[in-house]
């Protein structure tokens, strides 16, 4: 009974412990996201330049519907998910089962090179990038040098090899980041299971599709769902390699929401409902992935 | 037990998500804004005397604050000036946090404001800026197009400062190898500019513009020669049955396809076809001097005269105007008399003080006393020993005035989006229609 006592005594005295220490994280969370969070969201109900707001109902929210550069902005945030996501996961995959490889010598240099695109400055590369792609640029140089072009091609005045650029750019940038992930995924399998499959005869592609992909479906799952939030929310490139052009075929949702903000006649109201619906899409997206990634009960 | 975790691990993401789109709009809230009004406070409250001033380029407007300082300092020996260098986007944030959060006191006494956005902040924020009608600057003394972009409802909120009237820049020893002069070049139509542009192409292999593909400076600076904007007087787009428009984007794509102009991706390379002589001209506001300048093995190779006329447009000029900026007082109500004071014995009352300014800045004044100095009519060396300044202040009297609007990015980006298709062989009619639903459907909150 005494000691029984005691015992809840001392997991009060833990819990508050426990408590004093989450406090501070929890108000500075709580003040730094929450409430802007709500303030937003209410935010989002208004209307009006500037200051003058005024409440309009879910006003916002349809007229998102009927802005064509937003619809634009949305469905090209679209094409670089579907297409760049998939590319960029696989890539990450491949180079995360080569290297690791226990026969492979400079592991580590080679793990270094190619998570470092991942430290660089999300601004610096992408103005790195559309210099790379100028008309007198490096990539130009290269193919007229190869004779591929007669003379320099403008890769950022054609929407299509625009886009091309900018998923270019971000397979450049995010491979790294999602292969560390795999990498630390494919330390929990045994290696012996590799070797088991080596004995039984079956090949390297046999081996990564039938040991590798299996085992690592919920780093796998963490990587997608995380992509899809950032693609969902790019802006950098948008901003600084493209500047949203040629005609829009660039712009993502968050520079739109900038321009409506910064840009233009400032209308809050309207990009605090935009924010918002960038949001459903993500939640909505992830709930998908859980489900069809996740089949184990 | 995974799947809990994975869902746990999204909400997390989601939730983070929610914060950044939720922190764009609600920047207003921070604390950044009160934060510095703290520390301005400080220094404002200490001297009654000192002023805060928002700019951002060293070699021009700040280095003309400066100049300013001394010239007030001369009768008010307390006088100080705390010149800020704020980058112009930094600008544009700060004063939309001050004002959405309704605390003024973070702003500085005077910031300089791009013509272009001077409608724009006045409406949206109009308690932030302070009405200077009444403070005694006689604003007849500027050139008139230049001061209408500051006036809103009569009313004027704005000094206005550096000179944009346009200028067509031209490399004398390119124009010579293929046998034509500046002169030619002077008072022209652009059927004739390109026509001698494909010629010069043809003997030298330059062309004689170059211009930053997607961005339509250029086609400001036609409408505007022609007295036309993409608004009316009313503020309604006119960008649809806008003849000078269509006119404008005619000769924008004969300019192009006939490869009289060729298109860079951003504003360094475009500087750079002009240094490094990819090109033999270019059409912009005076304030490019500075740039032609700095390649100092090019002086004395270059020449300036006035800009093509659109042909069979009523209204049509050799004149035009592109960018500049106006100071702005703001209506933090801490030094709203000593700023305006300030500026009405400097920037709006000194000639000798635009005359310290001109030579080493190329700042050219708006300030039309000023134009009459001898200084303006010295011969400068890098242009031939001609007396440019006096040109283009002369340039600068004749522009047209237009209506810039108060949406005028909105309408900016939508021609941007019509021009790129248009060049690209898409109908001009569809293209401008599109433009101004976009343009309208902005309009409407």
């Amino acid at each position: 009974m005494n000691q029984s006592k005691k015992k809840m005594k001392l997991d009060r005295r833990h819990n508050l412990v426990g408590w004093a220490f989450l406090t501070p994280a929890v108000i500075l969370i709580v003040i730094m996201s929450f409430i802007p969070m709500v303030k937003a969201l209410l935010l989002s109900f208004q209307t009006g330049i500037g200051n003058k707001l005024k409440w309009a109902g879910t006003l916002n929210y349809v007229r998102m519907f009927q802005d064509t550069v937003f619809m634009q902005a949305l469905k090209n945030n679209f094409v670089y998910l579907i297409i760049q996501v998939p590319i960029m996961l696989v890539f990450a995959l491949v180079l995360a089962s080569m290297l690791n490889n226990k026969n492979l010598r400079f592991k580590g240099l080679f793990r270094t090179a190619i998570f470092l695109p991942c430290a660089t400055s999300l601004v610096s590369y992408a103005i790195i990038f559309r210099s790379l792609f100028a008309v007198d640029g490096f990539i130009n140089m290269i193919l007229i040098k190869l004779g591929i072009l007669e003379t320099g091609y403008n890769f950022l005045v054609n929407p299509t090899s625009a886009r091309i650029v900018v998923i270019l750019a971000l397979i450049w940038r995010w491979t790294g980041y999602n292969m560390v992930f795999y990498l630390s995924g494919l330390q929990n399998i045994e290696y012996s299971v590799y070797e088991a499959a080596k004995i039984d005869g079956a090949s390297v592609f046999q081996s990564f599709w039938r040991i590798t992909v299996p085992l690592l479906k919920p780093t796998i799952l963490l990587t997608a769902i995380m992509s899809t939030n950032g693609t969902l929310q790019l802006f950098d490139e948008s901003v600084n390699l493209t500047k949203g052009g040629p005609a829009n075929a660039t712009l993502t949702m968050s520079h739109y929401i900038y321009n409506t903000s910064f840009k233009y006649v400032p209308n809050f109201g309207y990009s605090a409902a935009m924010s918002y619906l960038i949001l459903i899409l993500v939640a909505v997206l992830a709930f998908i992935q859980l489900k069809v990634g996740d089949k184990r009960d | 037990m995974k799947k809990v975790l994975a869902f746990l691990l999204t909400t997390v993401m989601v939730v983070s998500l929610a914060a950044c789109g939720g922190s764009k709009a609600s920047q207003s809230t921070s604390d950044e804004g009160n934060q510095e009004a703290t520390t301005q406070d400080a220094t404002t409250q200490e001297a009654g005397n000192t002023l805060t001033v928002w700019c951002w380029d060293p070699a021009f407007n700040i280095y003309a604050m400066q100049e300013a300082e001394k010239v007030y300092q001369k009768d008010h020996p307390d006088f100080k000036l705390n010149v800020v260098e704020t980058p112009w986007a930094d600008i544009q944030t700060k004063l939309t946090t001050a004002a959405t959060s309704g605390d003024l006191s973070s702003l500085p006494d005077i910031l300089l404001m791009q013509d272009n956005a001077f409608q724009k902040y006045v409406l949206s924020y109009p308690e932030a800026i302070a009405d200077i009608t009444s403070s005694g600057i006689d604003f007849k003394q500027f050139g008139e197009a230049k001061t209408a972009y500051s006036v809103v409802d009569g009313k004027n909120y704005g000094v206005p400062f550096d000179n944009g009237a346009v200028i067509s820049c031209l490399r004398t020893d390119v124009l010579e190898q293929a046998g034509y002069t500046v002169e030619d070049f002077t008072d022209v139509t652009w059927t004739k500019y390109i026509e001698m542009g494909k010629d010069i192409l043809a003997k030298t292999g330059k062309p004689l513009l170059s211009a930053q593909a997607g961005e339509c400076d250029l086609i400001m600076i036609m409408l505007q020669s022609a007295g036309a904007s993409l608004f009316d007087e009313n503020g309604n787009p006119t960008i649809v049955n806008n003849d000078v428009l269509l006119k404008v984007m005619d000769v924008y794509k004969e300019l192009v396809t006939s490869g009289v102009l060729i298109e860079v991706n951003d504003w360094d390379e475009y500087i750079g076809t002009l240094n490094s002589e990819t090109v033999a001209g270019t059409i912009n506001g005076c304030w490019i001097l500075g740039s032609i300048q700095s390649a100092a093995d090019q002086s004395g190779k270059w020449g300036i005269t006035n800009m093509p006329s659109l042909e069979g447009v009523t209204g049509a000029t050799n004149y035009s105007n592109n960018g500049g900026s106006s100071w702005l007082v703001t209506a933090n109500g801490k030094n709203t008399q000593l700023a305006t004071d300030f500026l009405n014995r400097t920037f709006a009352g000194s000639v000798p003080f635009y005359e310290t300014i001109l030579p080493s800045s190329g700042a050219l004044a708006t300030y039309l006393p000023a134009g009459e100095s001898d200084v303006y009519a010295q011969p400068q060396e890098f242009f031939g020993g001609k007396a440019i300044y006096s040109q283009i202040t002369e340039y600068a009297g004749k522009v047209p005035s237009n209506n810039t609007g108060v949406y005028y990015y909105e309408a900016r980006d939508a021609v941007k989006a019509a021009l790129v298709n248009i060049v690209a062989g898409a109908d001009a009619t569809t293209e401008l229609k599109n433009a101004e639903d976009t343009v309208k459907f902005q309009m409407g909150q």
